[in-house]
């Protein structure tokens, strides 16, 4: 007996290791011909022009514009070019973040990838991940379709790394019916915004709208009112080179009026566990009367119930500081392409057809305001609202300005920079405490 | 006391399939993450091996760590007192409903639903007034509008309303597995009891009680497990935010390790909890071992 | 005779009982019906808010009706590939449920009935990793999987998900199978059953109730685990039904209605086996549990 259960064991074995590598073999036939991180180099040597390209996008929304418009490009490239596949993974934000870095540490970064500007993409030029993309932007003249010096923030050492979708700036949306029913004007300086906020809030309208779980929201904002007490923009830039330090009195001056604004009661209630979107939605559905964000809600915005009653205008000065025509500069997430990629000439010449075509399609898409391409068309006369046509407007005015705090320091010091400020949203501080707080978060992340 | 003998060829079929898929999968990460606790290592770049630099600053020096800690142990504690409360519903339910199966699966429901739906849920019930919250709009219909709260977003009281909902999601678990052991209790001994006088609560205290215990170890194995992952739950209602204010283990070590991009001390992080996890499975051992054997 | 005077016995004593606590057993039922209600209302919640817009949904009023059916909500998630990611995840949770099942009961009879040294220390490797959480080992696994050629495939789940249920199952399956009693394997042996046969048609059989419990552990965990599955798989067609809800939410929007009509969707099914399924379950978990 002990002799028979000695092969029978031996076969249980056998057939679960088996049953193991069964299951595993169904799912990698279907991905034999797409893996192009793992196992593509295998399909790539049977016919030797038959190549997947993996397309790592954050469009995951069949509902959205975007995701259309890509799928179309996409489509199109494949049937003009037979033997190219492209596989799309598409992810939402944070999921995308999440993946590319888990993939960075293995070295299995997909061919074409996301990226954003600055500070959170140097860590992965400097492992020597990303490919650099100067011959692709001298293919077909892609380079001057994009706006001028949009792509240095996309460059390292005289390298261009990505190529952005994107480029917005930050501005105050206003409910023209709200304040017509509050009885305000569009305030010219900060003290007459808070002043507004009062008034607002004292005839029982919602005077801002804010999504401060996304913690970047508030920051956003804040860093504005900073390139207002600064009187310009680089404040951060002189942090780093050891020039300033947060403890510098423009820095106070910023988070006195940020608090100023917060205590003035401009934000909604419980603030703080409001996403994006919800935050937004207050906006959208004429809940509140001002709302600070990125020029990329204007789209959002449009097909709203308060589309029509909607206008913009610049951040006021400070205190008499700063000039409005400065703004909160947001050049979008951008693609990348992955150093190591099988395929590199092909995912080049994808990318290359793909931006190319980017700025027409996202134009007849009604979604080009704040796209990083030049656009060639009458917006006007392509139905874009008056609202869109005060935002292009406004991007003429446009004369230098700051990034965001997370594209400009390290994620260590920008995680504790804002909750830090999330922080003032719940509670008032001296500001000589929260200069304290972020100086020390500086130097403690950079040793 | 374990009879059968075998030979080791047989153990070795029955052990290793299961053993070497576990340590490969689950074993080796965790020590390769422990490993990488002693790292300066931002997860994509060059490394270099600090020793245990990350720990001293993870003990004296993170102001956020330790009240993660707090939370993390609250959270299990909040979710162990709650098996009780799932034991007496459990009891009422075989006393009292003729054919409880199906309120029993009904209680079981928010455990299927996805953290997205009962964050979203109960967002919407925790919201201001302001904002159409349901709760705080009920206290004020009430006349208790002394007790709204923003339950959410302050920071003296967003921890405890994320407990709660953790409670209320995990309720029916807990009565679907002491349900089953109430049934599996055999009838005589009841029967048997009631002859003797005892009836009613006194028969849980002296038969129901003792005879759940191994259950009640699964129970509190369980509850212990899912507030240790909490980290969908807390992610998905307030992001372990306003300022850090409901950040747990689980959450604190994903921000370390994959927003401020410091893997290392993220990993350091994760050799904490694996530790406490140690901890834990070796007191909740010792504490039945000893029930089991007072009751036996 | 003695059983069915026992019972006559009780009769009066139980019917006055019953008229004796009414009292307490309305409160009781009525606190057991809040229960239903408060447990069972996500669910309609959950149906009234597919069928919103964005704007009803984030105004968030708690028991209003949407103003207008969204059904178009549905067919978005329907376009969202519900069917190929609702075949994945079946394909994905139902091969790790059956490969749970049978490697750690194989273990967990041997760490509870064979006599052998290691038996003791097995198990308690098994208890370290029992509350180990799946995410923690997210980057180390990604370097395992990628020299392992299997990222991007439904082994890279299906491995970490056996394995991560592994402990637990074993935990309860060992705890049960120490109280089968062993005359039943001895007069097996005696009869000259191998030991593969006692373990398929004694031991597996009457297990049936704690395989239930691991069952139903295993599949609450893995239905919507979502992190792994979003950084292991790349291929569309490989994708499971977590990834068709978190599809809905994009860089600066959520298309929250969709969400909601994908949670539906994803839910229905399971609720109708588990509805379906209940009595069986919760038979089956008798014992199941209790001797762990």
């Amino acid at each position: 007996m002990a002799k028979m259960s000695k092969w029978l064991s031996l076969a249980m074995a056998g057939a679960l290791a088996f049953s193991l590598t069964a299951c595993g073999g169904k799912a990698d036939e279907g991905s034999a011909s797409s893996g192009a991180g793992t196992g593509g180099d295998k399909a790539g040597t049977v016919k030797e022009k038959n190549v997947t390209i993996t397309f790592q996008n954050i469009y995951p929304d069949p509902t959205d514009p975007k995701n259309k418009l890509m799928n179309k490009l996409v489509k199109q490239y494949e049937s003009e070019h037979p033997n190219i596949k492209i596989e799309l993974d598409s992810l939402n934000t944070d999921q995308q973040k999440l993946k590319l870095k888990t993939q960075a540490a293995s070295k299995e970064v997909p061919d074409i990838t996301v990226v954003n500007p600055a500070a959170q993409m140097q860590p992965f030029v400097e492992a020597k991940l990303l490919a650099p993309l100067d011959d692709m932007l001298d293919q077909n003249g892609l380079r001057g379709t994009f706006q001028d010096g949009l792509l240095d923030w996309y460059s390292f050492d005289g390298h261009t790394y990505a190529v952005p979708d994107g480029n917005n700036i930050g501005v105050v949306y206003y409910n023209k019916e709200l304040f017509e029913k509050g009885g305000v004007q569009v305030p010219t300086t900060f003290e007459e915004m808070v002043d507004v906020v009062k008034t607002l809030k004292s005839k029982g309208i919602q005077p801002m709208a804010i999504g401060e779980k996304d913690t970047w929201t508030g920051s956003f904002l804040f860093m504005n009112m900073l390139l207002r007490t600064n009187n310009g923009p680089g404040f951060l830039k002189d942090v780093l080179d050891k020039k300033k330090t947060f403890e510098d009195p423009a820095f106070k001056e910023a988070v006195d009026a940020f608090q100023n604004l917060i205590q003035a009661g401009a934000f909604q209630e419980g603030v703080t566990s409001f996403d994006y979107n919800a935050g937004e939605n207050l906006f959208k559905t004429g809940k509140a009367a001002m709302y600070f964000m990125g020029t990329w809600a204007t789209g959002g915005i449009e097909t709203s119930s308060v589309n029509g009653k909607v206008g913009v205008f610049k951040f006021p000065t400070i205190n008499g500081k700063g000039n409005p025509d400065e703004f909160m500069l947001a050049p979008g997430s951008a693609f990348a392409i992955s150093a190591d990629s099988k395929h590199l000439d092909e995912t080049k010449a994808f990318l290359n057809w793909f931006m190319l075509n980017f700025p027409k399609e996202a134009f007849e898409a009604k979604g080009a305001v704040g796209i990083g391409q030049k656009v060639d068309g009458d917006f006007k006369a392509a139905g874009y609202s008056d609202m869109a046509m005060e935002v292009l407007n406004l991007f003429k005015d446009v004369k230098g300005g700051d990034l965001a705090f997370d594209n400009t320091m390290n994620p260590g010091t920008a995680q504790a920079h804002l909750a830090s400020i999330q922080n003032l949203f719940v509670q008032k501080k001296d500001s000589a405490e929260v200069a304290k707080e972020h100086q020390s978060a500086f130097e403690a992340n950079n040793k | 006391m374990n009879v059968l003998k075998v030979s080791r060829w047989t153990i070795a079929a029955f052990v290793l399939p299961c053993l070497i898929l576990y340590a490969g999968i689950v074993f080796v990460p965790i020590l390769v993450s422990m490993y990488s606790g002693l790292l300066e290592w931002n997860g994509i770049g060059e490394s270099r091996f600090i020793g245990f630099e990350n720990f001293k600053n993870l003990f004296f020096h993170d102001p956020v760590f330790w009240p993660s800690v707090r939370r993390t142990l609250l959270f299990a504690v909040f979710s162990m007192a709650e098996i009780p409360i799932a034991l007496l519903v459990a009891i009422l339910l075989k006393r009292y409903i003729r054919r409880p199966n199906f309120l029993v699966s009904s209680y079981f429901l928010p455990v299927i639903l996805s953290v997205v739906v009962v964050g979203q849920l109960w967002k919407t019930i925790y919201n201001p007034a302001s904002m159409g919250g349901m709760l705080n709009q009920v206290l004020e219909a009430v006349g208790l509008g002394s007790w709204t709260h923003e339950w959410l977003t302050d920071p003296s009281v967003a921890m405890y309303s994320l407990y709660f909902v953790a409670l209320w999601q995990y309720l029916g678990y807990h009565t679907l597995i002491q349900y089953t052991g109430i049934l599996n209790v055999p009838e005589e001994i009841y029967e048997a009891a009631r002859i003797d006088g005892a009836d009613g609560f006194a028969a849980d205290r002296y038969i129901t009680f003792p005879n759940i215990i191994p259950i009640f170890k699964i129970s509190i194995v369980l509850a212990f497990i899912g507030s240790l992952q909490a980290f969908d739950m807390v992610m998905v209602m307030t992001g372990g935010g306003p300022a850090h204010a409901t950040d747990v283990i689980s959450t604190h070590m994903y921000n370390m390790s994959f927003l401020s991009m410091k893997y290392g001390y993220g990993s350091s992080i994760a050799a904490c909890l694996v530790v406490l996890c140690l901890a834990a499975t070796f007191l909740i051992n010792l504490i039945f071992n000893k029930l089991e054997k007072r009751f036996s | 005779m003695n059983t069915s005077s026992a019972v006559t016995l009780n009769k009066p004593a139980a019917a006055a009982r019953r008229g004796r606590f009414s009292v307490a057993k309305t409160i009781v039922i009525l606190f057991l019906s809040i229960l239903v209600v408060t447990q069972v209302y996500p669910l309609l919640w959950l149906v009234l808010y597919s069928l919103k817009t964005n704007e009803e949904i984030l105004s968030g009023s708690f028991f209003a009706l949407p103003h207008a059916p969204q059904w178009s909500n549905y067919s978005a998630a329907l376009e969202g590939n519900y069917f190929r990611y609702l075949l994945n995840s079946l394909f994905v949770t139902s091969v790790t449920m059956a490969a749970v099942i049978l490697l750690s009961s194989l273990c967990a009879y041997a760490i509870s009935r064979f006599r052998w040294r290691y038996g003791q220390g097995v198990m308690l490797l098994f208890l370290i990793g029992m509350m180990i959480p799946m995410q923690a080992t997210l980057l180390p696994l990604m370097i395992i999987f990628k020299n392992m050629h299997v990222l991007n495939t439904h082994l890279s789940l299906i491995l970490p998900y056996v394995a991560f249920s592994m402990p637990i199952a074993v935990f309860i399956l060992s705890g049960f199978m120490k109280t089968i009693p062993h005359e039943i394997e001895e007069s097996a042996v005696i009869d000259g059953a191998s030991i593969w046969r006692i373990f398929r048609s004694i031991i597996l059989p009457v297990s049936v109730p704690p395989v239930m419990t691991v069952c139903i552990l295993t599949f609450i965990n893995i239905w919507n685990e979502y992190i792994l599955a979003a950084t292991f798989i790349s291929s569309e067609k490989l994708k499971t039904l977590p990834f068709g809800v978190n599809s809905f939410v994009s860089q600066y929007s959520v298309n929250y209605g969709a969400i909601g009509a994908f949670l539906v969707l994803g839910a229905l099914p399971v609720i109708l086996i588990y509805f379906l399924l209940s009595d069986k379950i919760t038979e089956g978990m008798v014992a199941g549990a209790v001797k762990g």
